[in-house]
């Protein structure tokens, strides 16, 4: 148990490329964050920086106020699950997980103990005397945690853990890890480009782009307010809608390529040129409102319990997004009325992409 | 299980058809001949023959030099695996960790692999030739009382040195391209569970190279047991007095400078067997125990 503190972390590799640019960060004790971003943002390299895997350019890592920057990996007290698995193929399960412990010099009293434990929790007692390769990818991914849960660190770091599963078995296991993760109530810090992992895991999302931390904050905070027009076009799946408008001479309205008006309560300049920014769970067919934008149907994908329509809207043929309860058809061209509400509008400066 | 099976074409053996003709050719009927030929006693013009049974085994097992021979082979062939395997895996793991001009490490131990074993050995001879060697001349300046043209012991320093040096570029390619195979996160995932590197090395990489290291010994006491035929017969010639005769050099000494076909063949007969037997048991015990 500790906290986790990164001070104006930086990352410049050899032939000079800038990965990580000051980065400040407090992570409480038991507190479960999130790195997440596309790839190459700088996530990876961050969390193997805390790791030891990478050095530190500039700037401070430390684990319960203890600077760790030039620290061994395997003296930091962190444990790390890595997306393949990284099992030792010539030794059992049992040993995989023992290895870490042998090497700190515990009693094989103490270190069965824990290990059957851990085996116990991640419920492979029955496969411990296997090797991995006997075993599937889900269940070698159990193994990786076990050896990382019998250290009993004080940080839990995982690089996409789940990214190498299929799709069912990802849900299952990470539901698993939130568990475990409450249950034993280790800071965690985790990778991860999946969105819905990030938003469903995370008690603090960070959400990093090129190298910078663009917001950070519960996901749910993150979803109603980003901080970006990056950051809200990131989180939220099927992504915000994004439109070139004009705030309106007297600022109750913002003005679409079109000509079409959207009502706004937004505290803004007059005749700026915003982005604005409207999610597809927003935009609703059913509900009038005093703002509507007449849209063209493209496509319609059902998933049964909801639909998700792609329109296409104005001369400039900018595309739309519309998510929907429920089961719905629509041909392709048909013409729908899609209402907005001034509550659920964001503005983003189209310029720097802030939120106004 | 009886696997499906489809109507045989006749291609497929004229594709292999060159490969067994040269086996044929360059190997059974060879093989065939010495077999055939140990079992002849063969006057010293190669007139004529006479079938002599195991006469020529039963000399050939009672005479001293070819047991001085055997009991070299077995030093020099031990001595040239262990040490080349031992000395090309440090330098790859110390190549694989370097950064910054690994290439040219990488290379530069490579080269060595491009020199065939007789230019090694004319290499070898000249660095220890007395008049103008420069390592000859360097024990020797050490005090050291060198001598391999009259020494058994110095003889077999030298033909070991040679034949490891020629060895470790090979053993060396192989230990890398072994080492690049064990993923870089399972030894990034080491390094957070063991603070010590050596300890790391012998838990995790060393068994993680044990395949490359059985296939490097058999390869290595092959190449000890017959491919340094050629820096033998260029450096020491088997001198002094037999000492540095590997038996694949002493069936070349008595068959063809001695004449003596029939005791010849015998010899290589009885290696060929001790080969077969070696490898049967390489394979049998060693590998079974190294696969994960």
């Amino acid at each position: 148990m500790a906290t986790l503190n990164l001070k104006q972390v930086e990352k410049t590799y050899a032939h000079g490329y800038k990965a990580i640019h000051g980065i400040n960060l407090e992570i409480a004790d038991g507190e479960f964050a999130v790195l997440v971003g596309p790839s190459g943002c700088g996530k990876s390299t961050l969390l193997r920086m805390i790791a030891g895997l990478e050095t530190i350019s500039t700037g401070d890592i430390s684990i319960e106020d203890r600077v760790v920057n030039t620290i061994a990996p395997a003296d930091r007290d962190i444990a790390m699950v890595f997306q393949n698995y990284a099992l030792y193929p010539h030794m059992s399960n049992y040993a995989n997980m023992a290895y870490g412990l042998k090497n700190r010099g515990y009693s094989k009293v103490e270190i069965d103990r824990r290990v059957r434990e851990a085996g116990t929790i991640l419920q492979l007692t029955e496969l411990l005397d296997r090797k991995p390769r006997q075993l599937s990818g889900g269940q070698r991914q159990r193994v990786a945690m076990g050896r990382a849960i019998v250290r009993e660190p004080k940080v839990f770091l995982f690089d996409e853990p789940l990214s190498n599963l299929d799709a069912k078995l990802r849900v299952d296991m990470r539901l698993e890890i939130k568990n475990l993760q409450q249950r034993l109530g280790t800071t965690s810090v985790y990778v991860t480009h999946d969105q819905v992992e990030a938003m469903t895991l995370a008690d603090r999302l960070i959400v990093m782009n090129g190298g910078v931390a663009e917001q950070i904050g519960s996901p749910i905070d993150i979803y109603n307010a980003p901080a970006t027009q990056f950051v809200a076009g990131f989180i939220g799946s099927p992504s915000m809608n994004f439109l070139s408008g004009r705030v309106s001479n007297d600022r109750s309205h913002v003005v679409l390529t079109d000509g079409t008006r959207l009502a706004l309560d937004h505290n803004v300049a007059e005749n700026r040129d915003v982005i604005v920014g409207i999610r597809p769970e927003h935009l609703s067919i059913t509900t009038p409102t005093s703002s509507s934008i007449a849209a063209k149907v493209r496509i319609t994908e059902s998933l049964g319990a909801e639909t998700l329509v792609y329109l296409t809207f104005g001369s400039k043929n900018e595309a739309i997004t519309l998510r929907m309860q429920g089961t719905h058809k629509y041909a392709a061209g048909d013409e729908l009325t899609l209402y907005s509400n001034p509550a659920q509008i964001h503005l983003f400066d189209q310029a720097s992409g802030r939120r106004i | 299980m009886k696997r499906v099976q489809f109507g045989h074409s006749p291609v497929p053996y004229l594709f292999v058809a060159p490969q067994i003709i040269i086996i044929a050719i360059f190997f059974l009927w060879p093989a065939a001949q010495a077999v055939h030929q140990s079992f002849l006693l063969e006057d010293a013009f190669g007139m004529s023959s006479q079938f002599v049974w195991f006469r020529n085994f039963n000399d050939v097992l009672s005479s001293p030099s070819w047991l001085k021979s055997a009991g070299f082979t077995v030093v020099f062939s031990s001595l040239v695996a262990v040490l080349s395997i031992a000395i090309s895996l440090f330098l790859a793991v110390r190549a694989d960790e370097v950064i910054r001009g690994a290439k040219v490490y990488k290379t530069l131990l490579m080269w060595g692999y491009a020199v065939a074993p007789p230019v090694a050995g004319l290499l070898g001879i000249m660095l220890f030739n007395p008049l103008m060697g420069d390592l000859y001349i360097l024990f020797n300046k050490m005090g050291l009382d060198f001598n391999h043209i009259q020494n058994g012991n110095d003889a077999t320093f030298v033909v070991v040195l040679i034949a490891v040096w020629k060895q470790v570029s090979v053993n060396f390619i192989f230990f890398l391209s072994g080492l690049q195979g064990i993923p870089k996160s399972v030894t990034e995932a080491a390094t957070l569970d063991c603070k010590s590197a050596g300890r790391r090395f012998w838990t995790i990489t060393f068994p993680l190279l044990a395949p490359t290291t059985f296939f490097l010994m058999v390869i290595n006491l092959t190449y000890a047991f017959f491919e340094t035929f050629g820096i033998i017969d260029v450096s020491t010639k088997g001198a002094p007095g037999g000492s540095t005769a590997t038996l694949v050099y002493k069936v070349y000494v008595d068959g063809f400078l001695g004449a003596d076909m029939g005791g010849s063949s015998a010899q290589s007969v009885l290696l060929m067997i001790m080969v077969s037997v070696l490898t049967v048991f390489q394979f049998r015990f060693i590998e079974r125990k190294i696969h994960y």
